[in-house]
């Protein structure tokens, strides 16, 4: 402990210089302006600053190019708030009361409460990294394919709690959302399935296409539906700060998500989102109101927000301590590290301390650089909300357009959006909801590989599941949720069917 | 649709200017398509090309990341593409040689490519968890036939280059390990370490660091030379299996029907990329060894690839008949 302080006193020391503050900021910044973009991604960024980072110190260059991905996690909430469109998979949920809370007027306490939220799951998920890193790798280490199976489950049964309205169409849209995971390649044998003889679906169905056109398309053909010289968040915009009533009521829900983020944020493949989603989960099951989630509930900002924020800090704990990435961003600084001459593995905490420990101090420093770019910029994103919608939606699908193009350089991801948008205006009608679908979206692809490479590995013993000790605690939590959702639910059944939205 | 949209494409080529515009290529950007996820080796490699092409052919060299289907997608654009010289793919090993033979592709790998020359090499890696009692290429031999299918091995996803080195290896060796595929190289290597599945035939730059720090062992490399990351491990042949040599690599490949006069620059430049020393010492980093070889050359290297696993899965094909 004593040592880690020093080391970390350390490592501020290699930050605090001019060059490396100046690229901890370059960083935040270009973090900030493209989470707020949909779909323009930290992939895209990082990899198109990568090879302007060649010049620099291999410290300064993953300083920058981790304020980017960090920076990117403050910004994807405000879309997703403002306009009801998540740019990452990691705020799908946010959408749900923040665009509520925008379509009150409360658009700026809901910004400022995530990015107060991801100030604080920052730091901490910092410090669970600098004091917790190795114990927990090791603890990331010891999920295996039945575990990871279990867990995907547990994220399913969170994705039936979501929904606000019909038990029965929250599941039909999971199952829905399952079925457009299980187009693309055939992971155990290479075949393309269900791809309809598209090449570009052979890697399965863009998530950005797909939350983008169900959230961010649907919102708009919902809108022009009607009168369109109506600003969609009519209502007077009232408080640009939380009050203190507000920040109380959210920060049992702010250190809950964090928790939560801290822990899965090391898990590789769907860690953050699963965090994003169940720490949601967590507070409609712990609120004394349940009801008011999915009407503007603060905590179902506050609680996804903070974790999301978390567990983009501690998904470098793997990556650090052991050299093995966990996400697309976490694969792409193995390739700036390795590029700056630095292998990533078990032993970059002994051989380069400065690296670990100057990383560490940047992502405080960084954090901190963030909420004081961040807050400011809340009055201008509100007032972004008052221009007339005929010049709003266009900027919605243009930019809408190039991020969904920048994930993958294909203008069929394009089509994709549009046709997803035209799906979710239907299923508008139809009162389903799209996030229970992108759940199942994200969580199928997932849930079958490890089900099936549990079969290989255990030899088609489907016993596996309930004798790995977490994929059983897993599995027994699935249940008890899924009880405690279903019983209250069949008996309110009858006033909630009534109740007006 | 498709035919359609390559008979547009080919009128458009027709009537391209591109074979008045040659005596002075390259007049505007080349775009190098990487067909792969950035980050990754092949897209690290198309970095560092392009950075040596922009100051050898005065133009602006933009890497252009077009991922999916283990590289298929990204060089099959390739292969369509006009070929005008101002498009390029920096292939791997995969998409060209395995892919074609293991599933269905647009693209034949000897008729619809042009390739330049191989830019880098890397060897793969046999490495084993390192609870096993298995320390040499013999020792897993033996401990597979004495347990047969009991040894498990990950790979980057079926019908990639780390299964099919695998399969390859059980045909010669005459054991059978049971595959278990992951979503890309990492995973499997991740796995190996964290015990999921016992061995790998994984690539250098993965391997690398996990060895040092005694997290898995490293039994032997598959190319036909030593590797001069890891001079210490023998060749796989070195240890007595005969006929045995993969290696990855990544190549400059154009679209079918570029001008010669382009080519021959182009093959120009490479060979002057191949000695530089600052490539040398980027491709070092990531554990890849700078080559060149003539279109000819690398011609000849695809069409012996094709044909090794043609032969394999002739032979996978049969036993299982």
């Amino acid at each position: 402990m004593i040592e880690s302080l020093q080391l970390l006193g350390h490592g501020f020391g290699i930050v605090l210089t001019f060059d490396n503050l100046l690229f901890c900021l370059i960083g935040a910044l270009c973090g900030t302006l493209i989470g707020v973009l949909p779909g323009l991604g930290p992939v895209a960024t990082i990899s198109l600053l990568l090879p302007a980072t060649f010049a620099l110190e291999p410290v300064g260059a993953i300083i920058m190019l981790s304020g980017i991905y960090y920076g990117a996690q403050y910004g994807g909430s405000t879309t997703a708030i403002l306009v009801n469109i998540p740019g990452e998979s990691t705020s799908v949920v946010t959408a749900i009361d923040g665009y509520r809370m925008a379509q009150q007027g409360r658009a700026g306490e809901a910004l400022a409460i995530a990015a107060i939220g991801s100030f604080i799951a920052g730091c901490i998920g910092t410090l669970t990294i600098a004091f917790a890193g190795p114990p927990l790798a090791r603890v990331a280490q010891s999920f295996t394919s039945p575990d990871y199976f279990s867990l995907m489950v547990f994220g399913l049964v969170c994705a039936v709690v979501l929904a606000n309205g019909s038990l029965f169409r929250a599941v039909a849209m999971i199952v829905l959302g399952l079925l457009f995971g299980m187009i693309g390649m055939d992971v155990n044998t290479g075949m393309p399935r269900l791809t309809g003889d598209f090449i570009e679906l052979s890697d399965g169905v863009s998530f950005v296409a797909i939350a983008l056109g169900l959230f961010g398309v649907a919102e708009v053909i919902c809108n022009l539906e009607q009168d369109t010289t109506r600003a969609i968040n009519s209502a007077k915009i009232t408080n640009l700060m939380p009050s203190w009533a507000i920040l109380r009521q959210a920060s049992g829900a702010i250190l809950r998500g964090t928790a939560l983020g801290s822990l899965m944020g090391v898990l590789p493949g769907g860690g953050a989102t699963m965090a994003a989603f169940s720490s949601y989960a967590l507070e409609k099951k712990v609120s004394r109101t349940p009801s008011r989630f999915g009407r503007g509930a603060i905590e179902g900002v506050a609680a996804p927000e903070s974790a999301n924020n978390a567990a983009a800090q501690t998904s470098y704990i793997p990556l650090l301590t052991m050299g093995l990435p966990t996400s697309a961003t976490m694969a792409l600084m193995v390739g700036a590290l390795t590029l700056h001459g630095i292998a990533p593995g078990p032993n970059v905490i002994t051989r380069q301390p400065d690296l670990f420990w100057g990383l560490i101090a940047s992502m405080f420093i960084g954090n901190l650089m963030l909420i004081i770019i961040n807050l400011p910029m809340i009055g201008l994103w509100v007032r972004l909300l008052r221009l007339p919608y005929r010049f709003l939606f266009l900027l919605i699908v243009v930019v809408s357009s190039i991020g969904v193009y920048s994930v993958g350089n294909s203008v069929f991801d394009i089509y994709l959006m549009i046709g997803f948008g035209l799906l979710g205006y239907l299923l508008r009608k139809l009162d389903a909801e799209p996030a229970p679908m992108l759940m199942g979206f994200v969580l199928g692809p997932m849930l079958e590989e490890n089900f099936r490479r549990s079969l290989i590995t255990g030899r088609g013993d489907l016993s596996v599941f309930i004798q790995k000790p977490i994929s059983l605690a897993f599995l027994i939590l699935s249940v008890a949720l899924l009880i405690s959702v279903a019983l209250p639910f069949i008996r309110k059944r009858r006033e909630e069917v009534f109740q007006d939205e | 649709m498709k035919t359609l949209m390559a008979a547009v494409m080919s009128v458009a080529v027709l009537a391209s200017p591109a074979a008045m515009a040659q005596e002075k290529w390259p007049t505007k950007t080349i775009k190098l398509i990487v067909p792969y996820a950035p980050g990754g080796y092949t897209d690290l490699t198309g970095r560092i090309t392009a950075r040596f092409l922009e100051k050898d052919l005065g133009q602006t060299v933009v890497v252009e990341n077009k991922p999916g289907a283990g590289g298929i997608v990204g060089t099959d654009l390739v292969s369509k593409s006009a070929p005008d010289g101002y498009t390029f793919c920096v292939c791997s090993v995969g998409a060209v040689s395995v892919a074609p033979v293991a599933q269905t592709t647009q693209y034949n790998p000897l008729k619809d490519l042009a390739p330049i020359s191989i830019v880098s090499t890397i060897p793969q890696t046999v490495i084993v968890n390192p609870k096993l009692p298995i320390t040499s290429i013999p020792e897993l031999i033996a401990y597979a036939k004495a347990n047969p299918g009991k040894l498990t091995y990950g790979s980057s996803g079926a019908g990639g280059l780390m299964h099919y080195s695998v399969q390859l290896f059980d045909t010669r060796t005459g054991t059978k390990m049971l595959h278990v595929p992951f979503k890309g190289g990492a995973p499997a290597t991740a796995a190996v370490v964290a015990g999921e599945v016992d061995l790998s035939f994984t690539n250098m730059t993965d391997a690398l660091p996990q060895m040092e720090a005694g997290t898995v062992r490293g039994l032997a490399v598959t190319s036909g030379k030593r590797s001069s990351f890891a001079p210490n491990l023998p060749t796989v042949e070195e240890t007595g299996v005969k006929d045995f040599s993969v290696e990855s690599w990544n190549g400059i490949i154009a679209p079918p029907g570029t001008p010669q006069p382009i080519i021959a620059r182009m093959s120009e430049a490479l060979k002057k990329m191949a000695a530089d020393p600052e490539v040398k010492e980027a491709f070092a980093k990531i554990g890849a060894s700078p080559v060149f070889t003539t279109p000819a050359e690398y011609q000849a290297t695809i069409a012996k690839e094709v044909a090794q696993w043609t032969d394999l899965l002739k032979e996978i094909k049969s036993t299982k008949n």
